[in-house]
């Protein structure tokens, strides 16, 4: 054996791994053979419930948008309407007031 | 409770099995993969596949025959997975920064990086060889090779790592 092959012993001697290796490995051979805790089943939400809550928030917010639009056309024309009455009003005492 | 029940089947006792050939083992692999957390996964691997087939062990001579041949097998599927690190050839590793001298431990290092560049085969065949100090036969038997190949390629490996470590000014001395 010549120089490099001692070098090469040396440099490939057996080495140690980490110092709980062994106690991992006993366990988790043991983990395969005491009975694993089965997971419980995850309780399956039906699948239309995430559409069917998508629809009811689209439409009542189309149903909301529709009422507020309401409200402020009624506000329009009321405000509409005082301004009317309030330049007849006007008009009347301006005739009144001509000679 | 695993041990007495392997006992009990078996003769073999797990736990005892770990103890005496975990550095064997993970050698093997660490060698082979030049990644000490891998070959500690590889390790992990071979000894929970023996645990599976306790049962077939014969002898103590037998499980040793039979952890290098699982952990010769692990280490190359191992390499073969692994992706994160692609092989450097030869000639890409790092030379020494200066002239190493017999029994440096940098040259031991220079020699561990370029046997772990090495194809699967040779390699494999290097580690059995220097680390196992396994001679050519029994390296064949393990690796289910042909030994003529198993000689061709410690001869070509050595004339490599020679000629490379030559070419740096590391040479016998």
């Amino acid at each position: 054996m010549d120089w490099l092959e001692q070098e090469l012993k040396q440099a490939l001697e057996r080495k140690e791994p980490s110092p709980d290796f062994a106690a991992r490995v006993t366990a988790a051979a043991a983990g395969k053979v005491v009975t694993v805790p089965v997971p419980r089943p995850v309780r399956m939400l039906p699948r239309w419930l995430p559409v069917a809550a998508a629809v009811l928030l689209i439409a009542g917010g189309a149903a909301y948008r529709e009422h507020r639009g309401k409200v402020a056309k009624d506000q329009v024309m009321l405000a509409m309407r005082i301004t009317s009455g309030k330049l007849n009003h006007i008009q009347s005492h301006m005739r009144e007031a001509r000679p | 409770m695993i041990e007495l029940e392997s006992a009990e089947q078996t003769g073999f006792d797990f736990a005892g099995l770990v103890r005496e050939h975990q550095s064997m083992v993970f050698s093997l692999s660490y060698h082979f993969l030049h990644d000490r957390e891998l070959a500690e996964e590889v390790s992990q691997e071979v000894f929970l596949t023996l645990h599976r087939h306790l049962a077939d062990i014969k002898s103590g001579a037998h499980a040793v025959f039979w952890l290098r041949k699982v952990a010769a097998q692990r280490a190359i599927d191992a390499a073969r997975r692994r992706k994160r690190r692609p092989q450097v050839a030869l000639d890409e590793v790092a030379e020494p920064a200066a002239r190493a001298v017999v029994h440096d431990p940098m040259l031991r290092e220079v020699l561990r990086r370029l046997v772990a560049t090495l194809p699967e085969a040779p390699r494999m065949v290097m580690v059995m060889r220097y680390q196992e100090d396994l001679d050519p036969a029994e390296i064949a038997e393990v690796l289910e090779m042909p030994i003529g190949t198993v000689k061709s390629h410690l001869q070509r490996s050595l004339a490599l790592l020679r000629e490379k470590l030559e070419r740096r000014g590391v040479g016998g001395y």
